[in-house]
């Protein structure tokens, strides 16, 4: 009887933050196009995580991609990222209609040590998958967002961060009683990220 | 905060509908003024530049569609040819096939024939043989026959037939040999042909089969070229849409353009009506006449001179406008016209995908009113939602009650294994008491034999002593037997008071190991009772869990360990920059163009009035001034976006950046004072320099 065995590779601080910080990139461009915030013509396909991805073209929202993954894999390095969240706001009233969090959690044996990991890269390809699948397809339960659009991004980070030049303190940007849905979760085995949306309740939005 | 995308374009039946002029918008430097300068007689110009250069477009996009079509028709017989290539390509092939079905049929044929020859062959050869076998047995009968006929010397006429019948034999031999070699020559030149014929056909085959390779290439090819050049033209045609599009809407712009500038216009007639009014005022006040009169009366004539010349500029470009208001109409309605016979062709199709549609509306009625709790469609994503919230729900319970379940699974193989522990504990305190007890038993056997013994020796003491006189001679013997009897006796009871003692600690033992399965069993109950109280707080940690999970969800965060930041972005910067940047841009031509009219106006009118002169002396300086506004207004927008699309670390790699960013940020922590100071160092150079 012949056994299969699961290449593993090895993931260090770094690849890690570099596969977390382009997953929430990736993430971004998808909910950015399936929620309609940007023209669906501003968007270009490209293969990633064996799937069909979407990246804009818009030369504003690349660089402020960009420049957001570079800050996010250095606080992850760190060690000093817990959360990442990508909120959606009516540009009209600025009232906060979704909000996609990311959760972090950091193996903090692996910043203080600086030892590697073993996990497989198909695996965690795989995890990402689904979460991009996940995030597609929630278009069948979350309300359609019938006014122009715009959206923000937050990072929860620890308190004793110094805060870069191109970022200020925020508030939360909470939603009052909103209905969540949690989808999958993926695991470089240094860090873990939990994905959830909550968004605005039904009922409101009737009555409105 | 990320913009979206402009807001919807404006459609062109309602720029034509709204045929009133827009008022000014609020990013334009409108100038009021009471009394305008003239209008020059040049400034027609202006008018025909603009419909100069949206007949230039419209040239360009038709001259762009005519080499789209010229390309279209050139890959069109392009196609044609190829396709005309591939039939004939084709008909060859199917030739091919053809001659070497013949060739192949041919050559089956000859094998045929070959075989059939071959039998024949084989057929004579074998009646030859048999022939010649008859042959060789009459002629060694007549052989053997030939001694007797020797003898009878009478029969030469047998002698003379047996030679000429020999002679006949060999002939007919070697005719049949000749026949044969013929034939086997006949054979191999057969097979010779048959296999230079077999050559030539594997020949054919393989050019039949590379000319089938090189046509279907060729096929290939000839489709993926005609698809990209479908794919190349259809992008061609999208994009001429855009250009056109664009061409519209540049032309709607055009036409606001030219009603400001006909606004304009029309202020600068009123004021130089004004302005002829109060000069003519002027005259009538002057009473004497002076060196002037000439001067105003000239004035005068060559101010009537220009307001014909204006009338006559004016209808001449009003005729030129409605000509080509009239032009524009046709192409417009010839557009519609077109438009609408494409939408007529498309109505079909829009008619049979509205059937399908019905259809399926139907369908999904039908299949509405299956699904309980459903009235109207409506109520479908209602009911999707709900569906969806019930199994995540039922999802989130079962995995709570699936954690519990691993819990309670835990608990209670650790119980079974406590109790697997204490009950072998007591099977074997159990086996030891057993042992215990069967060692006591042995022991009181022994004890019971040690006394009958003891009884046995005691009884055979007492029969010793009775007959003291008639063994006095053994009495000696038997005292000593006695004393060795009683010193047997005496270890026997040594060693029985060492059982009873054993039999006590046994006893002792056995009652420790009872106390110790009563100590386990308690413990078993402290630790089921445990073991309930963690289940509680299992479902408990669980309730929390799921409280504090839909606290993050919300995002809530304690402000001791973590704070929330956000990156500040300047797209939206840059987008309004932009726009200003044109409308001042817009504004600062008009300006320079109305300066230019008045300085030519002031340059025409000469002398003409000392308050003319004054008047728009003024007017060039408050022009002037505005301009300087716009430019630094520009100026300081430009620095902005520069600023903003600049990245944070090309920045701070200049020097002089960096240290301004130092003192305004790092150690004021303001930047509208460091872009303040940005704005005041670029003017200055700009200025200075």
């Amino acid at each position: 009887m012949v056994s299969r065995t699961v290449a593993k590779d090895i993931i260090t601080l770094r690849g890690s933050a570099a596969i977390v910080s382009e997953f929430f990139g990736y993430a971004a461009n998808s909910i950015l196009y399936n929620r309609g915030v940007y023209p669906e013509e501003s968007f270009v396909k490209v293969k990633k995580y064996g799937l069909p991805m979407l990246l804009t073209q818009d030369d504003g929202v690349k660089s402020f991609i960009s420049n957001l993954n570079a800050q996010l894999s250095e606080w992850l390095e760190a060690g000093k990222l817990q959360r990442v969240v990508l909120v959606i706001m009516s540009k009209a009233t600025g009232e906060v209609l979704e909000r996609w969090n990311f959760s972090i959690e950091t193996d903090n044996e692996v910043v203080e040590k600086g030892v590697s990991r073993e996990k497989s890269d198909k695996e965690i390809m795989r995890e990402i998958q689904a979460i991009m699948r996940q995030i597609a397809s929630s278009i069948t339960y979350l309300p359609c967002l019938d006014e122009p659009c715009v959206f923000d991004v937050l990072a929860y980070t620890d308190k004793d961060v110094a805060v870069p030049f191109t970022w200020i303190e925020s508030d939360a940007k909470l939603i009052a009683n909103p209905q969540m849905v949690k989808l999958h979760s993926f695991d470089t085995k240094i860090h873990k990220v939990d994905t959830l949306v909550s968004y605005k309740n039904d009922d409101e939005w009737e009555e409105q | 905060m990320i913009l979206r995308t402009p807001p919807p374009k404006k459609r062109r039946g309602e720029a034509i509908a709204a045929e009133s002029p827009p008022p000014p918008s609020d990013r334009r430097l409108v100038i009021y003024d009471h009394n305008p300068p003239p209008v020059p007689p040049d400034s027609s110009d202006q008018f025909l530049c603009t419909y100069q250069c949206r007949q230039m477009v419209k040239a360009d996009f038709v001259d762009a569609l005519t080499t789209a079509e010229k390309q279209l028709h050139d890959y069109q017989s392009k196609l044609e040819a190829l396709n005309q290539n591939l039939s004939k390509a084709e008909a060859e092939s199917k030739k091919f096939r053809d001659q070497f079905l013949y060739t192949e049929q041919e050559l089956v044929a000859a094998k045929r024939r070959e075989q059939v020859l071959q039998e024949q062959l084989l057929k004579e050869l074998n009646d030859s043989q048999q022939r010649f076998r008859k042959q060789l047995q009459s002629y060694n009968e007549l052989e053997d026959l030939v001694p007797i006929t020797r003898r009878m010397d009478h029969q030469p006429t047998k002698l003379i037939g047996f030679c000429m019948f020999h002679y006949i034999f060999q002939l007919k031999l070697q005719n049949e040999m000749n026949l044969r070699e013929k034939a086997e020559s006949s054979a191999e030149s057969a097979d010779g042909k048959a296999t230079l014929l077999e050559r030539k056909l594997s020949q054919l085959s393989e050019s039949i089969e590379r000319e089938k390779r090189h046509l279907s290439d060729e096929l290939a090819q000839t489709k993926s070229e005609s698809k990209l050049s479908i794919s190349r033209i259809n992008a061609d045609l999208e994009r001429m849409k855009c250009k056109a599009k664009n061409a519209e809407e540049e032309s709607e712009l055009l036409k606001e353009q030219l009603e400001g500038v006909m606004k304009q216009f029309n202020e600068c007639l009123h004021q130089k009506s004004e302005v002829e009014k109060k000069l003519s005022s002027f005259t009538l006040q002057d009473v004497t006449p002076t060196e002037n009169n000439p001067l105003i009366k000239h004035l005068q004539e060559e101010l009537r001179n220009y307001e014909s010349e204006v009338q006559e500029a004016r209808k001449l470009k009003s005729s030129h406008e409605n000509i080509e208001l009239l032009k524009e109409k046709l192409l417009e309605e010839k557009g519609r016209k077109e438009r609408a016979e494409l939408q007529l062709s498309k109505l079909q199709e829009l008619q049979l995908s509205l059937n399908n549609l019905e259809n399926e509306l139907s369908s999904w009625k039908l299949m509405m009113k299956d699904i309980p709790g459903v009235s109207c469609h409506e109520d479908i994503p209602v009911k999707f939602a709900t569906l969806q919230k019930e199994v995540i729900d039922s999802t989130m319970k079962m995995g709570e009650a699936n954690a519990r379940l691993k819990q309670m699974e835990v608990s209670l193989d650790l119980a079974q294994l406590g109790k697997q522990n204490a009950e072998a504990e007591a099977a074997l305190a159990k086996e030891k008491a057993e042992v215990l007890k069967s060692e006591i038993k042995r022991i009181e056997l022994m004890l019971s034999m040690v006394t009958d013994e003891r009884d046995k020796f005691r009884s055979i003491i007492n029969e010793l002593k009775k007959p003291k006189n008639e063994e006095m001679t053994d009495e000696a013997a038997n005292m000593t037997i006695v004393q060795e009897l009683e010193l047997s006796l005496v270890n026997k009871e040594f060693v029985i008071k060492e059982l009873e003692n054993s039999l006590c600690q046994q006893k002792e033992l056995n009652d420790r190991q009872h106390n110790e399965i009563r100590l386990l069993n308690e413990r078993l109950n402290d630790e089921t009772r445990r073991i309930k109280s963690l289940e509680r707080e299992g479902d408990r940690l669980c309730s929390e869990i799921s409280l504090l999970e839909s606290k993050l969800g919300h995002g809530d965060f304690s402000s001791a360990n973590t704070k929330v930041l956000r990156m500040v972005n300047t797209l939206a910067l840059g987008n309004d920059a932009k726009q200003t940047i044109e409308a001042l841009q817009t504004e600062l031509q008009k300006t320079k163009e109305r300066l230019q009219a008045v300085e030519e106006l002031k340059s025409q009118s000469g002398d003409t009035g000392k308050l003319v002169d004054s008047y728009i002396s003024e007017k060039i300086l408050k022009l002037k001034e505005q301009i300087a506004t716009l430019e630094k207004r520009e100026e300081r927008v430009l620095t902005c976006i520069s600023l903003s699309t600049q990245q944070a670390n090309n920045y701070t790699s200049q020097p002089e950046i960096s240290r301004q960013i130092e003192i305004f940020i790092r150690k004021m922590n303001s930047i509208p004072a460091f872009t303040a100071n940005l704005t005041v160092e670029s003017f200055n150079r700009r200025t200075l320099s």
